[in-house]
């Protein structure tokens, strides 16, 4: 018979050692599939892991990738670490990218120093905004912010996809769905010549550096702690559970819509349907790949950035879709879940036959 | 035909606690066994073990001399042993027959002829077709009786039955177990309150740090000898307070509290109207589940009530949280301390922080002061006797009087004019019990007052300078306590009425 048991105590050390199990199970995963596939497990995954970033344009596109999700995973784990599931950073990050890009749009034949921050503010209150829509949602008329948040990502994508076709579209274009290019003043600065890494990784820098702050050393870092780990205390204890709730959501998507507006003043230059390959979903994963730390968070955006590259070189020179990053990506998160259930529960095997031989 | 229930060389061992150690014990049906000890002394673990929720690392259960093998609760069922525990697993909204019909295995028919046999046998009046929610404590304890008595059990293990039934309820079930005993059920009674013990029970075995420590003759013990057994040291008695205050200042007043919820779980409260003068415990006695909880919650600020009137020390705080409450110096310890006055995953300098003043500056300008709040706790975990000096422990791997003592402390080193607590022993040990009774005298002393919402009668009596009895969220009239007896308190908690 098995039986499972809650641990008593969980070594921190552990907790902060099981993403590596995950992340180990996931490649030796990956290369059972490939096998099946009919591939050379060892080549694939080498194609897959280490060709993307064996050089430095491969580097540059890692980080390039990490960026947006350490970004959106940072703005994530405040929601998360005081138990409000924002699951729409996609949305959030998609309305960004339409409020910065509408004021990029504005200043499409005008150059100046000051447009670029413009842009960056507005993406940020575009997410912010977007945010609290389930946020106030669910403070004042108690609804699910996992649904409304999920379901305004919609919302968004359709909208992003009317502006590009209608209104918003290139007039010289061909009709192509998508607007007019940018302005170079519009535009993160490169940070190397020749390769796609732009300033926005700053933006990412100092948001870890900001919400390890905020999370640690303030008043509102402890009352996002306390509510995470208990609803009930908080209200006792009289924190304003209402204003954490829109704080926390309007950071994420202050988060989310930056890294939006990083996206489409960094490498895209221009709005788009495809602003993102879901970054805002795939940030879920990385915020607990990292533990909702900070520094765990840096860390995880860069291994599961390396599964889209991965993905896209697989898909070159193996010819499979790059699909197979989602199911990387799906790998970790299941590997990581698996190892925090034997993490935080034991699995006991009771030997029946030793006691039914005792009869 | 007699029974004979045996535990041998019973051991069960958790990280870091031995909660069974090398019990054996023997039980013969025709008597009554009492099972005492306080709590952690390993009691329920060895109950858990005879019902086959937990195995035993070790040791053997013999039944009539037949080796039994308890894997699971179905094993236990199967060998006639029968458990009602101190938390009913009943369905509310299901009525009393179809939560018995849940494991029956015959049909509806016979199975309510033969319930509605043992409800005359036993002069149970329970409604069976009403829902499970409109029964009381003492009734719903009855519903999980008879769901034993239908598998015509030989063992029936009652874990701390009483801790949720009034006096007439309680004496109700000491004539139906003295039933059961007569027609040859083994009875083994689990509690740690004496007189029961001494009321009850022809045998009783003393549990302590998971050993068994004694087994006696009721008839020879008294509360005295088998509290030290118990404890394991002698008892200083507290005295009971005699200082009923008189024509002091009204410190605290309520007034039109009434509170309606659509939830049918919570209980609306009707017209609260009661004040507290300064330096006087007012105890508030009722049933659990009568209203205490939603009542401490809009005292404490957790729930805002319209039209209702707060005034304390002449200011009207009925629109304040509890954040803004404790500013005027009120303090608040709930009945839940595990999950909702400290957070176990919490360090203990952390869960200090959660009681947090303009004055304390433990968050200046919205940073968090570490070294000030850690200087506090420091302060409190020794002020109070708290058993560790480490502010950085985390809160869970203290015991449960420890955590209760920390979490007091926490309320009271701010000088609180009032303090409002409901149930502040609830499942401690005899000596944390005595620690927070002194407490809580002492805050009296200081003339600081306090609102004592509890379930214990004795302690209700032994602290309060007036009571007053929550039933159905009505309250009645409040009595200075030493016109109250024990017996009229259990009366006004069933709902009767005294003249």
């Amino acid at each position: 018979m098995i039986k499972i048991e809650k641990r008593n105590d969980v070594p921190m050390a552990l907790y902060f050692f099981t993403p590596f199990i995950a992340i180990i199970l996931t490649i030796l995963g990956g290369g059972i599939i490939f096998y099946i596939l009919g591939f050379n497990p060892i080549e694939a995954l080498k194609f897959y892991f280490i060709t993307p970033i064996s050089n430095l344009y491969g580097f540059s596109e890692l980080l390039l990738k990490a960026t947006p999700l350490c970004l959106i995973a940072i703005g994530l784990s405040f929601c998360f670490k005081s138990n409000n599931w924002n699951i729409g950073a996609e949305g959030q990050l998609t309305f960004g990218a339409i409020v910065g890009g509408g004021v990029a749009l504005l200043f499409y034949n005008q150059e100046g120093f000051y447009i670029l921050p413009l842009v960056i503010l507005a993406g940020a209150i575009g997410g912010m905004f977007f945010a609290l829509i389930p946020a106030i949602l669910k403070t004042y008329f108690n609804t699910n912010e996992i649904l409304v948040s999920l379901m305004l990502v919609y919302v968004s994508k359709l909208l992003l996809d009317y502006l590009v076709v209608g209104p918003w579209s290139n007039p010289e274009g061909f009709n192509f769905p998508e607007t007019r290019q940018f302005s170079d003043s519009s535009r993160m600065p490169l940070l190397f010549e020749g390769l796609r890494i732009h300033a926005g990784i700053f933006l990412a820098l100092a948001a870890v550096m900001l919400s390890w702050f905020i999370l640690y050393k303030t008043y509102l870092g402890f009352q996002i702690k306390v509510s995470g780990l208990s609803l009930k205390t908080a209200k006792y204890a009289g924190f304003k559970g209402k204003t954490m709730i829109l704080v926390v959501f309007m950071i994420s998507g202050a988060c989310a819509g930056l890294a939006g507006v990083g996206e489409i003043t960094g490498p895209i230059g221009q709005l788009h349907r495809m602003i993102s390959p879901d970054y805002g979903f795939t940030a879920i994963i990385v915020a607990f790949l990292g533990r909702l730390n900070p520094f765990g968070i840096i860390f995880a955006s860069l291994v599961v950035a390396l599964t889209y590259l991965g993905a896209e070189t697989a898909q070159i020179f193996l010819q499979i879709p790059k699909y197979t990053g989602q199911v990387f990506q799906g790998m970790i998160l299941f590997f990581l879940l698996a190892s925090d259930y034997l993490l935080f529960f034991k699995v006991k095997i009771l030997n029946l036959k030793k006691n039914e031989l005792r009869h | 035909m007699a029974t004979d229930l045996r535990i041998s060389n019973i051991s069960k061992i958790y990280p870091g606690c031995i909660a069974n150690d090398n019990v054996s014990l023997q039980f013969k049906s025709g008597k009554i066994y009492a099972l005492l000890g306080e709590n952690g002394a390993g009691k329920s673990t060895l109950v858990k073990i005879l019902s086959g929720v937990i195995s035993p690392d070790n040791g053997e259960v013999f039944l009539n001399e037949k080796n039994l093998k308890l894997s699971s609760p179905l094993d236990a069922k199967k060998n006639k042993i029968g458990m009602v525990f101190q938390h009913f697993n009943l369905f509310e909204t299901l009525s009393v027959f179809e939560n018995l019909s849940i494991d029956a295995t015959e049909d509806n028919k016979s199975l309510r002829l033969r319930i509605n046999e043992i409800l005359k046998k036993y002069n149970f009046s329970i409604d069976l077709d009403v829902p499970v929610l409109n029964l009381s404590a003492g009734q719903k304890q009855k519903v999980e009786i008879i769901r034993c008595l239908l598998r015509s059990p030989k063992v029936l293990i009652m874990d701390e039955p009483t801790s949720v039934l009034t006096e007439q309820e309680t004496e109700e079930l000491f004539i139906s177990l003295k039933k059961f005993c007569d027609e040859g059920i083994l009875i083994i009674y689990i509690t740690h309150k004496l007189k029961e013990v001494l009321s009850l029970c022809d045998e009783v075995a003393v549990m302590r740090k998971g050993k068994v420590v004694s087994v006696s003759q009721t008839q020879n013990e008294r509360v005295e000898t088998l509290a030290n057994k118990m404890v394991g040291q002698k008892l200083a008695k507290i005295k009971k307070k005699i200082n009923i205050s008189k024509n002091k200042d009204e410190i605290f007043k309520v007034k039109h509290l009434n509170f309606y919820s659509d939830d049918p779980f919570e209980t609306n409260l009707v017209n609260l109207n009661f004040s507290v003068k300064k330096g006087e415990c007012l105890g508030i006695a009722g049933i659990s589940g009568n209203g205490q909880n939603e009542l401490f919650q809009i005292l404490s600020g957790e729930i805002i009530t319209p039209d209702t009137s707060i005034i304390f020390r002449n200011k009207e705080i009925a629109k304040l949280n509890p954040k803004q409450r404790r500013e005027y110096l009120m303090a608040f310890s709930p009945e839940d301390r595990i999950s909702q006055a400290a957070v176990p995953e919490l360090k203990i300098y952390e869960n200090v922080a959660l009681n947090n003043f303009k004055s304390s500056n433990f968050f200046e300008k919205g940073l968090v002061n570490e070294k000030k709040i850690k200087e506090h706790s420091k302060k409190i975990l020794s002020d109070f006797s708290v058993n560790t000096d480490n502010v950085e422990l985390k809160s869970q791997f203290l015991s449960g009087g420890n955590l209760q003592k920390l979490i007091l402390g926490r309320e009271l080193i701010t000088a609180p004019e009032l303090l409002i607590c409901y149930n502040p022993t609830w499942g401690l040990d005899v000596g944390a019990i005595n620690y927070i009774h002194e407490t809580l005298i002492k805050i009296n002393d200081q003339e600081k007052s306090t609102i004592l919402i509890s379930t214990d009668t004795e302690e209700l009596l032994k602290l309060s300078d007036r009571i007053a009895v929550i039933y159905k969220g009505k309250l009645s009239k409040i009595m200075p306590s030493v016109e109250v007896t024990p017996e009229k308190l259990g009366v006004l908690m069933g709902g009767g009425s005294i003249d």
